[in-house]
């Protein structure tokens, strides 16, 4: 990895950060008690935006894109658009008229709002796919730093990370902590910029906006190395680009876990600004990261280190810590950084486990099989159903198929093939119908595999749906069938179209 | 179809209140913005690479940053937060309007 031996201050370092947030979780122990995994306190629009925020940055956002941006450069801005401009299209399009609907999961909406156990059932599987895909991504983050930290191979890594992760969950859940967000967001945004003004400052660019100052970073680069990050289409060309950028766009916007922030803001206000402040917070780390990997690819050039692409490739995702180290700043700072990518990840694969379990516990298990089913027996299914989609993922984590953004892409474009179109349809237009919106997630299913399933045979395939960016062609084809099917299949029920019309979009005079 | 199947109808391209006539408007605006300021300057990056392959944009240097690297990597997620702003805003004055003209201000 980067360096050999136990970092004893950065480990003391990740584990305080952790205990704060067990201590601030148990002050904060005031909670509501609302279905297993669904947490929240509402909390204002900068609060509302701070929860929006801290509930997205994982450990993609955090190492992720650094990590891909050190490879790819100008190409992997990809991420960054993508990530960001998926924001407006949940704000105008979805936002409020999901606060009205008032469901509280992606399944839930889907079931209620096209009257199908059958739909229901489909996304609920669905969702838990994608949580297992993006989870796989965080896994590989948590498996990197923990390598690091007790200097070990990677696969030891993910199993011990894995082994604290659970431990925090469940150590968290038996104690009642709540989340607080806004702690959460503060501390991740702290520990990613603070290194990077002092590495900033380190090498002589304008540290008080780093974001800024690594320009001059990128200019010297090029000056003294030749090495011209900025440089255009250097790895995919112009439509790779807008597929990669349109698909992960589609995908924020059909992320179970993204669309369950919307229920536990007080009214459609506030549910609309706090999307407007949580796309700045999370803007102000994705303005930030580029920095990590143009210093990085700086100072390890000036030290004369040139990495082969294979083991370019093998460290990109933990360049943000590797930078902060070969920058020489203090152990406890690069402690900081590891202790912010530790919790971001934690949150997040904590957060999406339970959503995940949720979906098995009650949309499958309850309303499907056993709607007998009590409280206490759901809960002993969540619970099962955690420990076994942790150990799902952690297996696929131990063989990584790919980067970290590259991962939690594919779980973008899942979602972007089938929730993201039942969910635009089911608001804005009221006769999609059960019998369109089943075909149309499993015309999406298929689109979203088709690379590795049909590729070989047709090369055409892997142009239109490569695995990271299928839902820029995917998304469009799923609506047209929904939209087909639904035209020439029974229309929803008046109860649904009324309630659309009347309480979703305001009423009709 | 009979003519309760028509009554209550939702098609984002056919608003029947008023309010949702302003809504779809704004929606559509952003949408504009949001689709063509990223996609429309790649496209534009792309077409205006010379035969070296290098593009004019890449030459200016805007905040340190070469123009097109400023653009996408700066300029575009901060243009998504002002349209996320200004949507905010006049749907807020869209509300405000409505409910003068309604008994009791709900949102």
């Amino acid at each position: 990895m980067i360096d050999s031996g136990q970092k004893i201050i950065p480990m003391l370092i990740v584990c305080g950060v952790l205990l704060l947030f067990v201590v601030a979780g148990l002050l904060y122990k005031t909670r509501e008690g609302s279905e297993y995994g669904l947490a929240g306190r509402y909390t204002g629009r900068i609060g509302g935006g701070a929860a929006i925020a801290s509930n997205w940055m994982s450990a993609a956002s955090f190492l992720g894109i650094a990590g891909i941006i050190y490879l790819y450069g100008y190409s992997a801005l990809a991420y960054v658009i993508g990530w960001t401009g998926g924001y407006v299209l949940l704000l105008v399009l979805l936002a409020g008229q999901l606060r009205r609907f008032g469901k509280y999961t992606a399944p839930d909406f889907i079931g209620e709002r096209y009257e199908s156990p059958t739909a229901r059932f489909l996304s609920a599987g669905i969702s838990i796919i994608i949580t297992i895909i993006y989870s796989m991504a965080q896994f590989k983050g948590i498996g990197m730093i923990f390598a690091w930290l007790l200097a070990i191979e990677y696969r030891e890594g993910v199993l011990i990370g894995a082994a604290v992760l659970m431990g925090y969950i469940i150590l968290s859940g038996v104690m009642g902590v709540a989340k607080s967000q806004k702690l959460q967001y503060f501390v991740l945004i702290v520990t990613f910029i603070l290194p990077l003004m002092l590495l900033a400052y380190k090498l002589g660019y304008f540290w008080i906006l780093p974001q800024f100052g690594y320009g001059q970073g990128m200019t010297d680069l090029s000056r003294e190395f030749g090495i011209n990050i900025a440089s255009p289409f250097s790895q995919f060309g112009l439509f790779q680009w807008t597929a990669l950028c349109f698909t992960l766009m589609f995908g924020t916007v059909g992320l179970p876990h993204v669309l369950s922030r919307f229920y536990t803001v007080s009214n459609v206000r506030d549910a609309r600004w706090s999307v407007a402040w949580g796309l700045f917070f999370i803007a102000l780390i994705y303005w930030s990261a580029p920095a990590y990997a143009v210093f990085g690819r700086l100072i390890e050039a000036r030290s004369g280190i040139f990495l082969s692409p294979e083991a370019a490739h093998q460290m990109a995702d933990i360049v943000v810590l590797r930078t902060a180290l070969l920058g020489g700043l203090p152990l406890w700072i690069v402690g900081m950084l590891a202790a912010g990518a530790v919790s971001a990840a934690f949150f997040t694969v904590a957060g999406l486990l339970m959503t995940g379990a949720s979906s098995i516990s009650y949309d499958i298990y309850y309303r499907i099989i056993n709607p007998q089913a009590s409280e206490s027996q759901r809960m002993t299914i969540a619970k099962g159903a955690t420990l076994l989609l942790a150990f799902v993922v952690m297996l696929g984590a131990l063989n990584p198929p790919g980067l970290i953004a590259e991962i939690a892409a594919v779980a973008f474009a899942l979602a972007g093939n089938t929730i993201f179109p039942a969910f635009l349809l089911g608001i804005w237009w009221s006769e999609t119908n059960k019998s369109g919106v089943i075909s149309g997630m499993l015309v999406g299913l298929f689109i979203t595999f088709s690379q590795p399933l049909l590729g070989s045979f047709i090369p055409f395939v892997n142009i239109l749906f490569p695995l990271t960016a299928s839902a820029l062609c995917g998304a469009p084809i799923v609506i047209t069938v929904m939209i087909v099917v639904s035209l020439f299949t029974k229309p929803p029920s008046e109860k649904i179209r009324r309630f659309l019309a009347e309480e979703v979009h305001g009423e009709i005079r | 179809m009979n003519s309760s199947d028509k009554k209550y109808r939702v098609n984002l391209f056919r608003p029947q209140s008023v309010g949702m006539k302003g809504e779809v408007v704004a929606i559509l605006t952003v949408l504009a913005v949001w689709g063509i300021a990223p996609f429309g300057f790649q496209l534009w990056l792309a077409l205006s690479a010379g035969a070296a392959g290098k593009s004019p944009l890449e030459s200016i240097t805007f905040f340190n940053l070469p123009f097109h690297y400023w653009f996408t990597a700066q300029m575009l997620p901060l243009c998504f937060i002002i349209i996320c702003v200004l949507f905010n805003l006049f749907v807020d004055r869209l509300t405000l309007r409505q409910s003068g003209k309604k008994e009791g201000y709900h949102d």
